[in-house]
C-alpha cells in the first residue's frame, strides 16, 4: 500500500513557529521510514505555524533529502498557470524527480480577496477554470521531449527544435502560448494530487490526477467511491491503476497501534483504497508514534514494504514514467 | 574606514556570453544541475560576495526556434525555487531573484519572497522588473505586451502593496490594479523586509527606483554613461524624502580575466569565435525591439528605428554605441553578444581592479553585478584573481560584517 504523510503546518496550532530544521528533521524521519511522500499544506488566507510558503519550503527540503516524494499545495487562484507549471517543473528537477503539485478543488474562503478578486468565483466558474488550468499545467509539463537537449558544443546545437512544442492554448479563462522554459521532468511530469472533490469534480480528477485524496468514512462508502473513481478513470481511457486513491486518516493518540493497524488493514483488504494519507501535525512526537509503533505493525502484516525501490515519486507510487522501477 | 564596494554574482545559464555553453570548459548541463548551482553559490560566498543574483523571464528568450536552439537560454531553473534550494545550502550570502510585476500578484509575490527570507535567515531580495518581452506576454493572455507606461503604473502600485505587506502596515488595499484584504500570515522578516532591487533605467523606471528601491541594477558601456545615470538617480532621491546613500547603484560588468593580458584577450577571442552570425543578430534585434534586422546588410550601419515599447533604456544604449563608434550591424552584434549590453573588461586582475576602482571612486557605481562569461571558470577566476586584488586595495570586505543582506549592503533596517 502507498503511504503519504500530510504535514499540516499551515494551520495555526497555537504552538511556537516551526523553523526549517524542525521541519527537515520531521521529513527525514518520514524518509527513513520509507513513506512514499510528504504533502505540505499551504493556504494564503490565514496565519501559519510555519513561516514558509509551500513551494519554497519544498525546494529547500529537496536539498536535504534524497528519496522521499515532496508534494506542495499551491492554489489555482494564487498563481498564473504558466508560473505554477514552471515553479513545479523546476522543483521536480531540483528534487531529481520527486515533486508533486497538490491542487484543491475547493475554493479558499478568503483567498480570492487577496488576489484582486474581491467578488470570488462562482462554484461552476471555479471548477471550469480549475479544469482548464490543470490542462494547461499538464500540457506545459510535456512541452519538451525527454531527449530534446543535445548539448552539442561543437555542432552548436543545444537542443533539437523539433522536440520543443508550443502549447498554443486559447480557452475560456486563459491563453497560454508556451513552451515552458524548464526542461522535461526526470519522472516525465510532476505528480498531480487532487483533493476536496465534489461530485462534479470526479470526472476531472479521474481524467487528470495521479493521486486522489479522499476523506475518511466507513469502509463501505470508501469502497463505493474507490470503485466509482476507478471506473471513471477507465471510461476516460486510463488504466485504473494509473490513479492512486488514498484515504485520509488521522489518529487519536490513545487509539493504540494494533487497533490502528487493524483499521487500516480492514480498509485495504476491502479494496477501498490504494493506501493512506496520514494527517499529522508537524510535531515530532506525532510522527514518532506512527513510525515507531504503527508502521512496524503494518509491516509485520506484510502491508507495507521496506524502503524505496526507485528514486522518483512516480516510481514509489508505481506510476508510469517513473524512470527506474 | 573607506567605503567598500558591493558585489553581486549574477548566475545565469551556462554564462553571460551568448556562446558560453560552447566553450570547452563551460558546464553545459547547468540548466538541469542543481549541484552546479550550489557549488557556484558556495564559491561566491567563500569570496564574500554580497549576493547571488538571478534574472528571470516567464518564457523563452528568443522567438525564432532555430536561433533559440543554438543558445543555452531556453531552459533553466525557475529562480525562486532555485534560490530556496540555495538558501539552505549557504549561510551568509544574499539571494536576489528577479520577478515581474506584470505577471504576478503582489500578495503572492510578497509571501513567496518573505518565505525565502525566512528560509535564509534574512538574506532575500526581490529584483523588480516590468517585463519587456512579447514572448512572455503571450503566456499570460492574448492581448500582447502592455504599453511601457501602463506596465510601470502597475509596477508602482504593485511595489506599494508589497512593501506595505512586508512592513506589516494596516492591511487592506483597493487600487487600480490590485485589491488585497488580509495581512500576510507570516512573521516579520529577519532583516525588517526583504531588499528591494530594481532593474529598469528609463525615466519612469528611475523614478520608481528612487521611490522604492534599495539597490538598482543597471547597464552602462562607459564611465560617462554610468556616472550620468548615478548622479541622476541619486539626485532624484530627495524628491521622495530619501538620502542618496539609501540606494546602491550596481552596474553589470562582465570581466574576462587571466594571469596575463594576452591570455585574457585570447580567452575572449575564443568565446567571440563561437558566436554564429544569425544568433548575434537575433540577440541584437531583441535589444532593439525590432524583428527584421536581418533584412539589412550585416556589414552596413543600423537602420533608423522607432522608439521601443519594450526596453527603452537598452535600445538607447545600443543606438548610442553604434553612432559613437560607427559600428556595423555585425560588429555591434558581436559586441553585444559578449556581455549583453553590459560593461566588459578584458585583462589581468590588476587591470580589472583598476577599472572597477575608477568607476567606484569616480562616483559612477556603489558596486557591481559581476556577470561571468561562462561558468564555473570565469566566476572562479574572478573569485581567485580579482577579489584578493580588491581586498588588498581595501576596496572589498575580507569577511561579512553581518548576517543579513541588508547588513552586507549597509542599508537601514526599515522601521
Ligand atoms: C540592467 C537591467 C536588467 C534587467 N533584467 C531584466 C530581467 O532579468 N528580466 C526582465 O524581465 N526584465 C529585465 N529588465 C527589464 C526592465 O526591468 C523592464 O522590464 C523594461 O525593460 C523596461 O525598463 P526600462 O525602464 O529600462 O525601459 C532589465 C533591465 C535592466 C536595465
Amino acid at each position: 500500500m502507498h503511504l503519504a504523510i500530510s504535514l499540516n503546518i499551515a494551520a495555526a496550532t497555537g504552538e511556537a513557529v516551526l523553523d526549517f530544521s524542525r521541519i527537515s528533521k520531521f521529513v527525514r524521519q518520514a524518509e527513513a521510514a520509507g513513506v512514499d511522500m510528504v504533502a505540505i499544506s499551504d493556504t494564503a488566507d490565514g496565519p501559519s505555524s510555519s513561516p514558509f510558503e509551500a513551494t519554497t519550503l519544498l525546494a529547500a527540503l529537496a536539498t536535504v533529502t534524497d528519496k522521499i516524494g515532496l508534494v506542495a499545495a499551491a492554489s489555482t487562484v494564487a498563481h498564473q498557470p504558466y508560473n505554477l507549471a514552471r515553479r513545479f517543473a523546476s522543483l521536480d528537477i531540483i528534487s531529481h524527480g520527486r515533486a508533486g503539485w497538490h491542487a484543491t478543488m475547493a475554493q479558499g474562503s478568503r483567498e480570492a480577496a487577496n488576489f484582486s478578486r474581491p467578488e470570488g468565483f462562482s462554484d461552476t466558474d471555479f471548477r471550469r477554470r480549475a479544469e482548464e488550468y490543470i490542462g494547461i499545467v499538464q500540457g506545459l509539463w510535456q512541452g519538451w521531449d525527454a531527449d530534446a537537449l543535445l548539448f552539442d558544443k561543437t555542432g552548436g546545437r543545444f537542443h533539437d527544435p523539433e522536440k520543443m512544442h508550443l502549447l498554443d492554448h486559447k480557452g475560456e479563462f486563459f491563453s497560454v502560448r508556451g513552451p515552458l522554459n524548464v526542461a522535461r521532468s526526470p519522472q516525465d511530469t510532476p505528480v498531480l494530487v487532487l483533493s476536496d472533490l465534489s461530485e462534479a469534480d470526479l470526472d476531472i480528477a479521474a481524467r487528470t490526477a495521479d493521486v486522489i485524496l479522499l476523506e475518511s468514512g466507513s469502509v463501505d462508502s470508501a469502497k463505493v467511491r474507490f470503485d466509482d473513481l476507478k471506473r471513471r478513470a477507465m471510461a476516460a481511457g486510463r488504466d485504473p491503476d494509473a490513479v492512486k486513491v488514498l484515504t485520509s486518516i488521522s489518529f487519536a493518540p490513545d487509539d493504540g497501534p494494533a487497533a490502528t493497524a487493524d483499521r487500516l488493514e480492514t480498509q485495504l483488504r476491502a479494496k477501498s483504497c490504494d493506501g493512506f494519507n496520514i494527517q499529522l501535525s508537524a510535531q515530532h512526537s506525532a510522527l514518532g508514534d506512527f513510525v515507531d509503533h504503527i508502521l512496524p505493525a503494518l509491516r509485520q502484516r506484510g502491508l507495507v514494504q521496506e524502503g524505496y525501490r526507485g528514486t522518483t515519486l512516480r516510481s514509489h507510487l508505481r506510476l508510469d514514467g517513473g524512470g527506474d522501477q | 574606514m573607506t567605503a567598500r564596494m558591493k558585489l553581486g554574482a549574477f548566475l545565469w545559464a551556462t554564462g553571460h556570453h551568448i556562446a558560453a555553453w560552447r566553450h570547452p570548459k563551460a558546464h553545459v548541463t547547468a540548466g538541469i544541475d542543481i549541484d552546479h548551482y550550489i557549488q557556484l553559490a558556495r564559491t561566491a560566498e567563500a569570496a564574500k560576495f554580497d549576493m547571488v543574483f538571478c534574472e528571470d523571464a516567464a518564457g523563452l528568450r528568443e522567438a525564432n526556434v532555430g536561433i533559440a536552439s543554438q543558445t543555452s537560454r531556453s531552459i533553466g531553473f525557475e529562480p525562486i525555487s532555485l534560490l530556496s534550494a540555495l538558501a539552505v545550502q549557504t549561510s551568509r550570502i544574499g539571494l536576489v531573484s528577479t520577478a515581474s510585476t506584470s505577471y504576478n500578484e503582489p500578495y503572492g509575490l510578497a509571501r513567496t519572497f518573505l518565505s525565502l527570507d525566512h528560509l535564509s535567515g534574512g538574506r532575500a531580495g526581490w529584483n523588480l522588473v516590468t517585463s519587456a518581452s512579447p514572448i512572455e506576454a503571450a503566456n499570460f493572455g492574448s492581448t500582447g505586451l502592455k504599453p511601457h507606461a501602463d506596465r510601470y503604473e502597475r509596477a508602482r502600485e504593485f511595489a506599494e502593496v508589497v512593501t506595505g505587506l512586508w512592513h506589516g502596515k494596516a492591511s487592506g488595499h483597493d487600487g487600480q490594479s490590485f485589491s488585497v484584504r488580509d495581512p500576510l500570515g507570516l512573521p516579520r522578516s529577519p532583516q525588517g523586509a526583504p531588499v528591494m532591487v530594481q532593474a529598469g533605467a528609463s525615466d519612469v523606471g528611475r523614478d520608481l527606483a528612487a521611490r522604492t528601491a534599495d539597490v538598482v541594477f543597471t547597464a552602462a558601456q562607459t564611465f560617462e554613461e554610468a556616472k550620468a545615470f548615478y548622479d541622476d538617480l541619486k539626485g532624484r532621491m530627495a524628491t521622495y524624502g530619501r538620502e542618496p546613500d539609501d540606494i546602491k547603484i550596481m552596474p553589470g560588468v562582465s570581466p574576462v580575466v587571466a594571469e596575463t593580458e594576452a591570455e585574457a584577450r585570447e580567452k575572449h577571442e575564443e568565446l567571440q569565435a563561437l558566436i554564429p552570425d544569425d544568433v548575434g543578430v537575433a540577440l541584437l534585434s531583441s535589444y532593439l525591439s525590432i524583428s527584421d534586422l536581418w533584412r539589412y546588410p550585416i556589414d552596413g550601419p543600423l537602420p533608423e528605428l522607432p522608439e521601443s515599447e519594450g526596453m527603452k533604456s537598452r535600445q538607447a544604449l545600443v543606438v548610442e554605441q553604434s553612432r559613437r563608434d560607427g559600428l556595423s550591424i555585425r560588429q555591434l552584434a558581436r559586441h553585444f553578444a559578449g556581455a549583453r549590453g553590459h560593461w566588459r573588461i578584458v585583462g589581468t586582475a590588476a587591470q580589472v581592479a583598476d577599472e572597477l576602482q575608477a568607476w567606484f571612486e569616480g562616483g559612477a557605481a556603489d558596486g557591481f553585478n559581476v556577470m561571468p562569461s561562462y561558468f564555473p571558470g570565469e566566476l572562479d577566476a574572478f573569485a581567485t584573481l580579482v577579489v584578493p586584488e580588491l581586498q588588498r586595495r581595501g576596496l572589498f570586505r575580507r569577511d561579512y560584517e553581518g548576517r543579513t543582506l541588508r547588513e552586507h549592503l549597509g542599508l537601514k533596517r526599515p522601521a
